[in-house]
């Protein structure tokens, strides 16, 4: 008893120890925040402004904004911030970047030092950075002084400058475009660009750098800049055509003197601006040191091997994630050869590849899953893997490998050795499933009509709609029938207008020439009877007077009230004197009798 | 040959091309049998698919879920998703959905929309026959009364759960994040300031438009502004 309670607190205490230690784990990692400062540029003119960029990064959300020291030499003006939060592997990343824009107030070289947050009462402080403001003008080349002015010596209210950073690249090595739209006046709308015609170059836009201001020859022109990554696909002079912005300017007011309304009333003037056409001469790569295995890259490359496990049973996968990483066209890199080899069999899963851009140059990883499978258990090694690219920067070949991964590779119960059980059926793909998606469907499966929605078809609303006129009409009938059994005025006032005619069909049998008594009585009692039922009276002592007056009181035209009694009045005469009653009146009074309890429905008894 | 016998063709070449890792080939096929108008979960789930190996997280999670509203019982669909949904490679973070409407989801989830709308069509029409006994016909049971009580209960439950599916489904607007830099911003223009980068594959709901921009909804309640043209309606 004493034993197991001991093992039990034993238990506990451990328990505790482990959750304690993981909080400590977590605590520590969410104390971890970085702060990054960076310029967009060393050095700027005095008539320009450089970025300030701070990242504070860390594991919480609610991280505390920069402290930025008093910077004299500087306006200083916020241009915004942003935030990115990332989560990997279930650690959260946040990071939040603040811009500032300084611009100088007089030359000379200034340190920008102790940019720090404070975060659960610690500082944290950047890495200082420097500045350096040039003189008056200094920053902008001769040769950019000379395109803010025409030939007749006139300044240029705006232009459009191209540049490229190298004009005899390397077949697929990247030269960057930068497209400068300088303007001095006023526009009015968002200036609109058309790329230049880069025919022979794969292109990818870099991006746009917020506006900024440059004095040229003393004129202060705001500045656009976009700038292109452009990889020439093929050797010898290729051209990078003319770039084009349309955009609306201020137009010259037409008298000297400017006044608040011409702002206001002008119209502008639309103006196309087009840059300079620019030349490459693209230099093939050296055929001399080509490595057999160099598939074309250009670049400075990296290449790393990763398993997601090192140790295995025989015939089950080991996915060995091949990462590229570094600057150059990544789209172009080629999966790197592994061959055959004796103590795997091999399977490429997948590949991905994710493209950066980062101070101006593509770069990126591109990854290749590779999936190895031990044919025998045993200390096996995945040989290393090379990936041969050619360095622009030292025009050289250059393989970069791997190194070997080992792998401890055990027996299992299926292994039979020298058996060669074949890892996957066919259709299904490579990789565990945990490692890849599900193989595609075999079968297409009934196709329907896109938007075809259930609720809205025929045979829904028919099916619901059934039931409910079903109850509506059984419940009518019930109650009516109800009513019926219960309420005699209301089944008298139903069924006169058939006892009626009923009635009338008696007396019909009857009208020839030796029943004239009958045959009057008869008729009489159709019409009497009728009023009687629908006024749910006793036909008894109903006379035609009687009866006049009643229909009159509900109604009735004078004119079926005048037949009705003349009817019943000569009903009354033939009974007592039916030797003067011929064939012909007894069938004109059947006729009228007809028309009389048909036109009595019209009238409202109730 | 019939129109269901090309589609049929179409697709099974498409399959092979996918096979084959003609990936692009593939997905040309199988988007030009979706091009008639005509939609079935298999040929979104394999789209998908080739959407995937192709490196395209946007448009694979974008297909599977248009293939789980037509067949939300499929576990390779299912699968699919979730596995394409964990390459997101931003993560929502603080995830506070509504208790109620997340209970719901998940017990409609499960459900196509048309089985749902029958079972309730079935109460419905339990209820009318019942009530046509009691009062067509005036059969007064007890039993009959007690019945006629559980399934008027159960119609409402199950109508409740068919309009919450039907909202869901249908008139909420869903779209996936199909770019590979997606900038959000505060309001709809490009030189308002950024919310927060969202990425491929993410799922966000629709809830304002303004000529090219969508404000939309985060899973995580964040909205923000991002141009039309990044974003595809599921």
């Amino acid at each position: 008893m004493t034993l197991s309670r001991a093992y039990i607190l034993c238990l506990c205490v451990l328990a505790a120890l482990f959750t304690g230690a993981e909080t400590f784990a977590q605590v520590t990692n969410a104390t971890a925040v970085t702060v990054k400062a960076t310029l967009d540029r060393d050095s700027i003119g005095l008539d320009e402004q450089a970025i300030l960029q701070i990242v504070v990064a860390g594991t919480d959300q609610d991280l505390p904004a920069p402290q930025l020291p008093t910077l004299p030499r500087f306006e200083v003006y916020s241009q915004g911030r942003s935030s990115n939060i990332q989560i990997i592997n279930n650690q959260m990343n946040v990071s939040m970047t603040y811009r500032y824009m300084l611009l100088p107030k007089q030359p000379g070289v200034f340190p920008i030092t102790n940019i720090s947050v404070v975060y659960k009462n610690k500082r944290y402080t950047a890495e200082p950075l420097e500045l350096t403001v040039l003189d008056k003008g200094t920053a902008a080349s001769p040769q950019l002084e000379d395109k803010s002015v025409d030939p007749t010596g006139k300044s240029r209210d705006y232009f459009l400058d191209a540049e490229i950073d190298n004009d005899n690249p390397y077949v697929n090595e990247q030269v960057t475009l930068t497209l400068k739209f300088y303007i001095a006046v006023q526009y009015y709308n968002t200036p609109e660009l058309t790329q230049p015609p880069t025919t022979g170059f794969w292109t990818e836009i870099l991006g746009n750098r917020a506006p900024y201001f440059q004095k040229l020859n003393g004129r202060n022109y705001q500045v656009l800049e976009v700038k292109y990554a452009l990889f020439p696909t093929q050797t010898g002079e290729l051209s990078i055509g003319r770039a084009l912005i349309r955009t609306t300017v201020a137009a010259p007011s037409r008298t000297k003197r400017r006044s608040v309304f011409d702002d206001f009333f002008n119209r502008g003037q639309e103006i196309t601006v087009r840059s300079k056409p620019l030349t490459v001469n693209v230099r093939p790569l050296p055929t001399k040191d080509r490595p057999d295995d160099f598939s074309g890259t250009i670049g400075r490359f990296q290449i790393s091997a990763t398993p997601d496990k090192t140790e295995v049973e025989v015939n089950q996968p080991v996915t060995v994630s091949v990462a590229i990483t570094g600057i150059g066209n990544v789209k172009s890199v080629a999966e790197p050869e592994i061959g055959d080899l004796a103590d795997f069999r091999v399977y490429r899963a997948s590949s991905n590849e994710n493209v950066t851009k980062v101070d101006d140059q593509i770069g990126g990883t591109k990854t290749f899953e590779e999936v190895f499978i031990p044919r025998r258990p045993g200390e096996l090694t995945i040989p290393s893997l090379k990936f041969t690219f050619f360095n622009p920067r030292t025009s050289r070949y250059e393989t970069k490998r791997t190194h070997p991964i080992k792998l401890n590779v055990v027996g299992s119960e299926t292994y039979v050795a020298g058996s060669d059980v074949p890892y996957s059926t066919p259709g299904v793909s490579i990789g565990s499933q945990a490692r890849d998606i599900r193989f595609i469907k075999q079968e297409l499966g009934g196709l329907q009509h896109r938007g075809s929605l259930i609720l809205l078809s025929p045979v829904y609303m028919a099916v619901n709609g059934i039931p409910v006129l079903v109850l509506i009409g059984l419940v009518v009938v019930r109650l009516r029938r109800e009513r019926l059994s219960k309420d005699i005025g209301y089944a008298r006032s139903r069924s006169a207008s058939k006892v009626a005619r009923k009635r009338l069909a008696t007396a019909g049998s009857m009208a020839s020439a030796d029943k004239t008594e009958e045959f009057y009585a008869e008729l009489s009692r159709a019409v009497t009877s009728y009023i009687a039922d629908k006024l749910n009276m006793s036909p008894h002592g109903l006379t035609s007077d009687k009866i006049a007056t009643l229909l009159a009181q509900r109604g009735a035209d004078d004119d079926l009230v005048a037949e009705t009694k003349e009817l019943l009045r000569r009903c009354d005469f033939a009974r007592f004197a039916p030797a003067t009653i011929s064939i012909d009146d007894i069938r004109s009074s059947l006729e009228r009798g007809e028309r009389l309890i048909v036109r009595m429905e019209s009238v409202r008894f109730a | 040959m019939s129109e269901a016998a090309t589609r049929r063709e179409a697709f099974e070449t498409a399959n092979q091309l996918y096979q084959n890792r003609q990936y692009d080939s593939a997905i040309v096929l199988y988007e030009k049998i979706l091009a008639d108008s005509v939609e079935s979960p298999a040929l979104y789930f394999n789209l998908g698919n080739a959407y995937f190996k192709q490196g395209d997280l946007g448009h694979a999670v974008l297909n599977y879920l248009r293939a789980r509203r037509l067949d939300p019982g499929d576990g390779d669909i299912e699968a699919n998703l979730s596995f394409a949904r964990g390459y997101t490679r931003v993560q929502m973070e603080g995830v506070r959905l509504n208790p109620i409407s997340s209970i719901m989801e998940s017990a409609v989830s499960g459900f196509r929309l048309s089985t749902l709308a029958w079972i309730s069509a079935l109460f419905f029409i339990g209820l009318f026959v019942l009530l046509s006994l009691r009062f067509g016909l005036g059969w007064r049971e007890n039993w009959l009364r007690r019945t006629i009580v559980l399934v008027l209960v159960l119609l409402v439950v199950a109508a409740v759960f068919t309009t919450f599916k039907y909202r869901h489904d249908f008139l909420t607007r869903w779209a996936v994040l199909t770019c590979d830099q997606c900038p959000v911003y505060i309001g709809p223009s490009e030189d308002l300031d950024i919310e927060l980068q969202g990425a491929p594959g993410l799922v966000v709901e629709i809830v304002d438009q303004s000529g090219e921009w969508y404000n939309v909804l985060f899973e995580n309640k964040r909205r923000g502004w991002i141009r039309r043209d990044l974003v595809a309606e599921v």
